[in-house]
């Protein structure tokens, strides 16, 4: 691949990333919108929490290019992820 | 006779040689996002013990502002990325002019916050309103100091415009970006 061919794939992934960024938080909007200013739900809340694992892995593996880093990190960040994330559901559920 | 200097080798960082970027940035990455976890998750547990203030203080929130300032934010990201991008081929200006970019959404994003605090206060709701609003104003406020300190960063790595620069100034706002990611669904979405 030459350096010009490489730049352009290079502004594609960024591109493909900031597009699934604004997508998941559109689609995040509209599930927590659809239910009003109440309460959004047991579906609504995990559709969000979901979106929001989806969205810190694009920024992190694309935008701080994580991806250039080994399996190691990935699965580091993926796990805290996971377990934050997982956590807040948790307490969502227990909170009724 | 003094000892001649070495050349550290490649590498010296151990693990944290494999991240993209000066090591420190991922130190520091890995440690915000260790104490704001621990104060989401603080968040969480608060919500169990007052789910009906939580559920008052939620509907009080306006989900459009803060669903724009995720837009605001994730855009201003892909800029900085494009800064990187842009400095990696050598290119200062255009890399000077995508930072320039990402600031100027990032003093968007606290623009809306200001709006959002300002509408708060026209209610008479502060930090001291009660414990979800104390959270909320902690929670937000802190991130946007952070807001802050990435736009000081962003300045600064435009200025002095080395790769390495630019890819340390950036990974920071990525950072502030990807707790606003978590932050935003648990204060605003989950209700």
């Amino acid at each position: 691949m030459t350096i010009p061919d490489a730049n352009a794939a290079t502004s594609r992934r960024l591109l493909r990333a900031w597009a699934l960024l604004v997508g998941l938080t559109v689609i995040s909007l509209t599930v927590s919108l659809g239910f009003g200013q109440a309460e959004t739900g047991l579906a609504a809340a995990a559709i969000s929490l979901t979106a929001s694992y989806f969205k810190a892995s694009a920024v992190l593996d694309h935008f701080l290019d994580l991806r250039r880093a080994g399996k190691g990190w990935r699965g580091f960040f993926s796990t805290m992820l996971v377990v934050l994330l997982g956590g807040l559901m948790a307490t969502y559920v227990a909170a009724g | 006779m003094t000892k001649p200097q070495t050349i550290e080798p490649e590498g010296e960082w151990g693990a944290l040689s494999s991240l993209p970027g000066n090591p420190l940035m991922w130190v520091l990455i890995i440690s915000e996002l260790l104490v704001f976890g621990a104060f989401f998750l603080g968040f969480g547990v608060a919500r169990v013990l007052h789910p009906d203030l939580f559920r008052a203080g939620q509907a009080m929130l306006d989900i459009r502002l803060g669903g724009l300032n995720t837009l605001i934010l994730v855009t201003s990201g892909w800029l900085a990325a494009k800064a990187v991008q842009a400095r990696a081929h050598g290119d200062v200006a255009v890399s000077r002019r995508w930072a320039a970019g990402a600031m100027a959404l990032g003093v968007a994003f606290l623009v809306v916050k200001g709006v959002e605090y300002a509408d708060k206060a026209a209610h008479g709701i502060g930090i001291e309103t009660d414990t979800f609003f104390t959270l909320f104003f902690l929670m937000t406020g802190f991130h946007a100091m952070h807001v802050i300190m990435g736009l000081v960063l962003l300045a600064i790595v435009a200025w002095k415009n080395s790769l390495e620069n630019m890819e340390t100034g950036a990974a920071f706002w990525h950072m502030v970006d990807l707790i606003w990611l978590i932050l935003f669904p648990i204060v605003y979405l989950v209700r």
